[in-house]
Protein backbone atom coordinates (compact mmCIF):
# COMPACT_ATOMS: atom_id res chain seq x y z
CA UNK A 1 0.00 0.00 0.00
CA UNK A 2 1.52 3.52 -0.82
CA UNK A 3 0.84 5.97 1.91
CA UNK A 4 1.82 9.35 1.47
CA UNK A 5 3.29 11.25 4.47
CA UNK A 6 2.36 15.04 4.31
CA UNK A 7 5.67 16.91 5.85
CA UNK A 8 5.00 20.26 6.89
CA UNK A 9 7.16 22.70 7.50
CA UNK A 10 7.87 24.50 11.34
CA UNK A 11 6.47 27.83 10.88
CA UNK A 12 9.00 30.98 12.13
CA UNK A 13 7.82 31.81 15.87
CA UNK A 14 8.72 35.51 15.32
CA UNK A 15 6.69 35.96 12.00
CA UNK A 16 3.31 33.78 12.87
CA UNK A 17 2.06 36.72 14.47
CA UNK A 18 -0.75 38.98 13.31
CA UNK A 19 0.88 42.15 13.78
CA UNK A 20 4.52 41.17 12.99
CA UNK A 21 3.55 39.21 9.82
CA UNK A 22 1.54 42.79 8.95
CA UNK A 23 4.58 45.04 10.00
CA UNK A 24 6.73 42.27 7.56
CA UNK A 25 4.24 42.88 4.83
CA UNK A 26 3.91 46.42 4.77
CA UNK A 27 7.78 46.63 5.12
CA UNK A 28 8.39 44.41 1.90
CA UNK A 29 7.00 46.42 -0.39
CA UNK A 30 8.73 49.59 0.59
CA UNK A 31 12.23 50.96 0.91
CA UNK A 32 11.04 52.02 4.43
CA UNK A 33 8.54 53.41 6.27
CA UNK A 34 7.66 55.46 9.50
CA UNK A 35 6.04 54.54 12.59
CA UNK A 36 3.47 56.22 11.81
CA UNK A 37 2.43 54.90 7.98
CA UNK A 38 2.61 50.97 9.69
CA UNK A 39 0.52 52.25 12.49
CA UNK A 40 -2.24 53.14 10.17
CA UNK A 41 -1.64 50.19 7.56
CA UNK A 42 -1.66 47.74 10.50
CA UNK A 43 -4.28 49.37 12.63
CA UNK A 44 -2.42 48.28 16.05
CA UNK A 45 -2.01 50.81 18.60
CA UNK A 46 1.48 52.53 19.63
CA UNK A 47 2.29 50.31 22.35
CA UNK A 48 1.58 47.17 20.54
CA UNK A 49 3.62 48.22 17.49
CA UNK A 50 6.58 49.47 19.47
CA UNK A 51 6.80 46.19 21.17
CA UNK A 52 6.40 43.82 18.08
CA UNK A 53 9.33 46.54 16.08
CA UNK A 54 11.40 46.02 18.90
CA UNK A 55 10.99 41.95 18.49
CA UNK A 56 11.18 42.00 14.90
CA UNK A 57 14.73 44.39 15.09
CA UNK A 58 16.10 42.42 17.68
CA UNK A 59 15.57 39.31 15.56
CA UNK A 60 17.83 41.16 12.81
CA UNK A 61 14.49 41.03 10.88
CA UNK A 62 14.67 44.78 10.75
CA UNK A 63 16.74 47.78 10.74
CA UNK A 64 15.46 50.74 13.35
CA UNK A 65 16.58 54.59 12.98
CA UNK A 66 15.14 57.15 15.47
CA UNK A 67 15.54 60.43 14.68
CA UNK A 68 13.81 64.08 14.11
CA UNK A 69 11.92 65.45 11.85
CA UNK A 70 11.44 68.96 12.31
CA UNK A 71 10.20 69.05 15.98
CA UNK A 72 8.50 65.98 15.94
CA UNK A 73 10.37 62.44 16.85
CA UNK A 74 10.79 60.18 13.42
CA UNK A 75 11.21 56.24 13.62
CA UNK A 76 11.83 54.66 10.49
CA UNK A 77 12.00 51.06 10.06
CA UNK A 78 13.19 48.97 6.96
CA UNK A 79 13.67 45.22 6.39
CA UNK A 80 16.94 43.47 6.26
CA UNK A 81 18.21 40.61 4.05
CA UNK A 82 17.89 38.34 6.83
CA UNK A 83 14.02 39.55 7.35
CA UNK A 84 13.69 38.87 3.77
CA UNK A 85 15.04 35.35 3.08
CA UNK A 86 13.09 34.75 6.85
CA UNK A 87 9.59 36.38 4.70
CA UNK A 88 10.46 33.96 1.63
CA UNK A 89 11.09 31.04 4.01
CA UNK A 90 7.87 31.93 6.18
CA UNK A 91 6.08 31.96 3.16
CA UNK A 92 7.30 28.38 1.97
CA UNK A 93 6.86 26.77 4.75
CA UNK A 94 3.03 28.18 5.03
CA UNK A 95 2.48 26.24 1.40
CA UNK A 96 3.60 22.50 3.04
CA UNK A 97 0.28 23.41 5.01
CA UNK A 98 -2.01 24.60 2.27
CA UNK A 99 -1.09 22.31 -0.88
CA UNK B 1 2.90 31.52 18.95
CA UNK B 2 0.08 32.33 17.57
CA UNK B 3 -3.34 30.21 17.03
CA UNK B 4 -2.86 31.36 13.72
CA UNK B 5 -3.85 29.01 10.66
CA UNK B 6 -1.98 29.16 7.30
CA UNK B 7 -4.71 30.65 5.12
CA UNK B 8 -5.15 33.78 7.57
CA UNK B 9 -1.76 34.16 7.64
CA UNK B 10 -1.80 34.22 3.59
CA UNK B 11 -4.87 36.19 3.76
CA UNK B 12 -3.18 38.69 6.50
CA UNK B 13 -0.10 39.06 3.83
CA UNK B 14 -2.42 39.34 0.66
CA UNK B 15 -4.50 42.08 2.36
CA UNK B 16 -1.85 44.09 4.18
CA UNK B 17 0.02 44.11 0.55
CA UNK B 18 -2.68 45.32 -1.49
CA UNK B 19 -3.62 48.02 1.21
CA UNK B 20 -0.28 49.42 1.32
CA UNK B 21 0.55 49.35 -2.32
CA UNK B 22 -3.27 51.42 -2.84
CA UNK B 23 -2.15 53.95 0.20
CA UNK B 24 1.57 54.40 -1.53
CA UNK B 25 -0.45 54.82 -5.20
CA UNK B 26 -2.52 57.02 -4.09
CA UNK B 27 -2.74 60.21 -4.97
CA UNK B 28 -0.06 59.70 -8.28
CA UNK B 29 -2.41 61.19 -10.85
CA UNK B 30 -3.19 64.51 -9.19
CA UNK B 31 -0.07 65.88 -10.32
CA UNK B 32 -0.49 65.00 -13.40
CA UNK B 33 -3.94 66.30 -13.82
CA UNK B 34 -2.81 69.44 -12.90
CA UNK B 35 0.05 69.27 -14.99
CA UNK B 36 -1.53 68.28 -18.38
CA UNK B 37 -4.09 71.17 -17.39
CA UNK B 38 -1.98 73.47 -17.20
CA UNK B 39 -0.06 72.61 -20.71
CA UNK B 40 -3.74 72.86 -22.42
CA UNK B 41 -4.50 76.10 -21.07
CA UNK B 42 -1.17 77.25 -21.77
CA UNK B 43 -0.74 76.10 -25.11
CA UNK B 44 -4.37 77.45 -26.09
CA UNK B 45 -3.79 80.82 -24.61
CA UNK B 46 -0.13 81.27 -26.50
CA UNK B 47 -1.67 79.44 -29.78
CA UNK B 48 -4.66 82.56 -29.43
CA UNK B 49 -2.49 85.55 -28.57
CA UNK B 50 0.58 84.48 -30.76
CA UNK B 51 -1.81 83.86 -33.82
CA UNK B 52 -3.59 87.20 -33.04
CA UNK B 53 0.15 89.18 -32.35
CA UNK B 54 1.67 87.44 -34.46
CA UNK B 55 4.86 87.60 -31.82
CA UNK B 56 6.17 84.56 -30.75
CA UNK B 57 7.27 86.26 -27.66
CA UNK B 58 4.22 84.96 -25.94
CA UNK B 59 5.92 81.59 -25.43
CA UNK B 60 7.56 82.96 -22.63
CA UNK B 61 4.25 82.60 -21.09
CA UNK B 62 5.29 78.69 -20.63
CA UNK B 63 8.05 80.06 -17.56
CA UNK B 64 4.93 81.61 -16.07
CA UNK B 65 3.46 78.13 -16.13
CA UNK B 66 6.43 75.93 -14.43
CA UNK B 67 6.26 78.75 -11.71
CA UNK B 68 2.29 77.95 -11.36
CA UNK B 69 2.63 74.49 -11.31
CA UNK B 70 5.35 74.11 -8.91
CA UNK B 71 3.25 76.38 -6.45
CA UNK B 72 0.15 73.95 -7.25
CA UNK B 73 2.07 71.01 -6.79
CA UNK B 74 3.45 71.98 -3.91
CA UNK B 75 0.25 72.96 -1.80
CA UNK B 76 -1.04 70.04 -3.61
CA UNK B 77 0.96 67.68 -1.49
CA UNK B 78 1.89 69.89 1.37
CA UNK B 79 -1.44 68.71 3.03
CA UNK B 80 -1.38 64.99 1.44
CA UNK B 81 -0.75 61.87 3.91
CA UNK B 82 2.93 61.05 3.82
CA UNK B 83 3.69 57.71 2.48
CA UNK B 84 6.33 55.77 1.87
CA UNK B 85 7.82 56.51 -1.82
CA UNK B 86 7.43 53.71 -3.99
CA UNK B 87 10.08 52.55 -6.68
CA UNK B 88 7.73 53.08 -9.40
CA UNK B 89 6.51 56.17 -8.01
CA UNK B 90 10.23 57.70 -7.47
CA UNK B 91 11.22 56.88 -11.41
CA UNK B 92 8.03 58.46 -12.62
CA UNK B 93 8.68 61.54 -10.33
CA UNK B 94 12.51 61.57 -11.73
CA UNK B 95 10.85 60.87 -15.55
CA UNK B 96 8.95 64.42 -15.29
CA UNK B 97 11.52 66.02 -13.40
CA UNK B 98 13.82 65.61 -15.85
CA UNK B 99 11.95 66.69 -19.00
CA UNK B 100 11.11 69.46 -17.24
CA UNK B 101 14.41 70.40 -17.16
CA UNK B 102 15.57 69.42 -20.36
CA UNK B 103 12.79 71.65 -21.58
CA UNK B 104 13.53 74.43 -19.89
CA UNK B 105 16.97 74.06 -20.57
CA UNK B 106 16.61 73.46 -24.35
CA UNK B 107 13.97 76.45 -24.78
CA UNK B 108 16.95 78.57 -22.50
CA UNK B 109 19.94 77.79 -24.71
CA UNK B 110 18.28 78.34 -28.17
CA UNK B 111 17.18 81.95 -26.89
CA UNK B 112 20.44 82.71 -25.09
CA UNK B 113 22.42 81.56 -28.33
CA UNK B 114 19.97 83.47 -30.78
CA UNK B 115 20.71 86.76 -28.52
CA UNK B 116 24.35 86.25 -28.61
CA UNK B 117 24.04 85.68 -32.23
CA UNK B 118 22.17 88.68 -33.05
CA UNK B 119 24.07 90.90 -30.62
CA UNK B 120 27.00 89.71 -32.90
CA UNK B 121 25.37 91.16 -36.17
CA UNK B 122 24.29 87.42 -37.23
CA UNK B 123 20.70 88.15 -38.59
CA UNK B 124 19.96 84.23 -39.56
CA UNK B 125 20.20 81.87 -36.38
CA UNK B 126 19.98 78.22 -36.38
CA UNK B 127 16.70 76.93 -35.76
CA UNK B 128 15.36 73.91 -34.93
CA UNK B 129 11.43 72.93 -34.73
CA UNK B 130 10.90 72.90 -31.08
CA UNK B 131 7.39 72.06 -30.93
CA UNK B 132 8.75 68.85 -32.61
CA UNK B 133 11.14 67.73 -29.95
CA UNK B 134 9.60 68.43 -26.89
CA UNK B 135 5.98 66.57 -28.06
CA UNK B 136 8.55 63.52 -28.78
CA UNK B 137 10.18 64.25 -25.30
CA UNK B 138 6.88 64.85 -23.84
CA UNK B 139 5.44 61.49 -25.34
CA UNK B 140 8.18 59.14 -24.94
CA UNK B 141 7.74 60.70 -20.88
CA UNK B 142 4.19 59.54 -21.26
CA UNK B 143 5.45 56.08 -22.16
CA UNK B 144 7.41 55.22 -20.10
CA UNK B 145 4.93 56.18 -17.45
CA UNK B 146 2.88 54.19 -18.73
CA UNK B 147 5.72 50.80 -18.50
CA UNK B 148 6.86 51.57 -15.17
CA UNK B 149 2.92 51.79 -13.81
CA UNK B 150 2.27 48.45 -15.47
CA UNK B 151 -0.48 50.23 -17.47
CA UNK B 152 -0.84 49.53 -21.04
CA UNK B 153 -3.92 51.63 -21.17
CA UNK B 154 -1.32 54.85 -20.29
CA UNK B 155 1.67 53.90 -22.54
CA UNK B 156 -1.00 53.62 -25.89
CA UNK B 157 -2.62 56.70 -24.49
CA UNK B 158 0.87 58.61 -24.86
CA UNK B 159 1.55 57.08 -28.04
CA UNK B 160 -1.59 58.02 -29.79
CA UNK B 161 -0.66 61.77 -28.12
CA UNK B 162 2.63 61.80 -30.21
CA UNK B 163 1.62 60.66 -33.33
CA UNK B 164 -1.09 62.88 -33.43
CA UNK B 165 1.11 66.16 -31.99
CA UNK B 166 3.91 65.04 -34.56
CA UNK B 167 1.73 65.04 -37.46
CA UNK B 168 0.12 68.49 -36.31
CA UNK B 169 3.57 69.73 -36.27
CA UNK B 170 4.67 67.97 -39.40
CA UNK B 171 1.15 69.31 -41.44
CA UNK B 172 1.10 72.78 -40.39
CA UNK B 173 4.00 75.35 -41.53
CA UNK B 174 6.96 75.77 -39.90
CA UNK B 175 6.94 78.47 -37.39
CA UNK B 176 3.20 78.75 -37.62
CA UNK B 177 1.40 79.57 -34.02
CA UNK B 178 -0.69 76.35 -34.77
CA UNK B 179 2.15 73.84 -34.11
CA UNK B 180 1.87 74.85 -30.12
CA UNK B 181 -1.20 73.20 -29.90
CA UNK B 182 0.70 70.42 -30.28
CA UNK B 183 1.31 70.27 -27.08
CA UNK B 184 -2.55 71.07 -26.12
CA UNK B 185 -3.26 67.25 -27.40
CA UNK B 186 -0.08 66.10 -25.59
CA UNK B 187 -1.62 67.81 -22.37
CA UNK B 188 -4.55 66.34 -22.55
CA UNK B 189 -4.08 62.69 -23.72
CA UNK B 190 -0.38 62.16 -22.75
CA UNK B 191 -1.43 63.81 -19.37
CA UNK B 192 -5.00 64.51 -18.05
CA UNK B 193 -6.04 61.11 -19.05
CA UNK B 194 -3.44 58.70 -17.69
CA UNK B 195 -4.17 60.97 -14.10
CA UNK B 196 -7.27 60.34 -14.19
CA UNK B 197 -6.65 56.45 -15.15
CA UNK B 198 -4.11 56.73 -12.44
CA UNK B 199 -6.21 58.11 -9.83
CA UNK B 200 -9.30 55.69 -10.45
CA UNK B 201 -7.25 52.84 -10.46
CA UNK B 202 -5.90 53.74 -7.09
CA UNK B 203 -9.28 55.20 -5.65
CA UNK B 204 -10.61 51.20 -5.61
Amino acid sequence: MNETVKSFQPLDPLLHSELRLAVMSVLLGVPEADFVFLKAQTGATSGNLSVQIDKLEQAGYIEVTKGFKGKMPQTICRITDQGRDAFAAYVEALRSYIS
Amino acid sequence: MENLSAENSLRIITETLERSRNAIAKNTGKPLILWGALVTLTSVVIWALWAKSGSPMWNMLWFAMTIVGAIGTYFMTRNQEKVPESEPKRILGCVWKWFGFFAIGLYVLLWVTALILYAQGNESVVTINLSLILSLMMGLCGAISGAVMKMKSVTAAAVVATILAVLLVLLVPNGSPLQILSFAILGVVALIVPGVIFQKKTAK
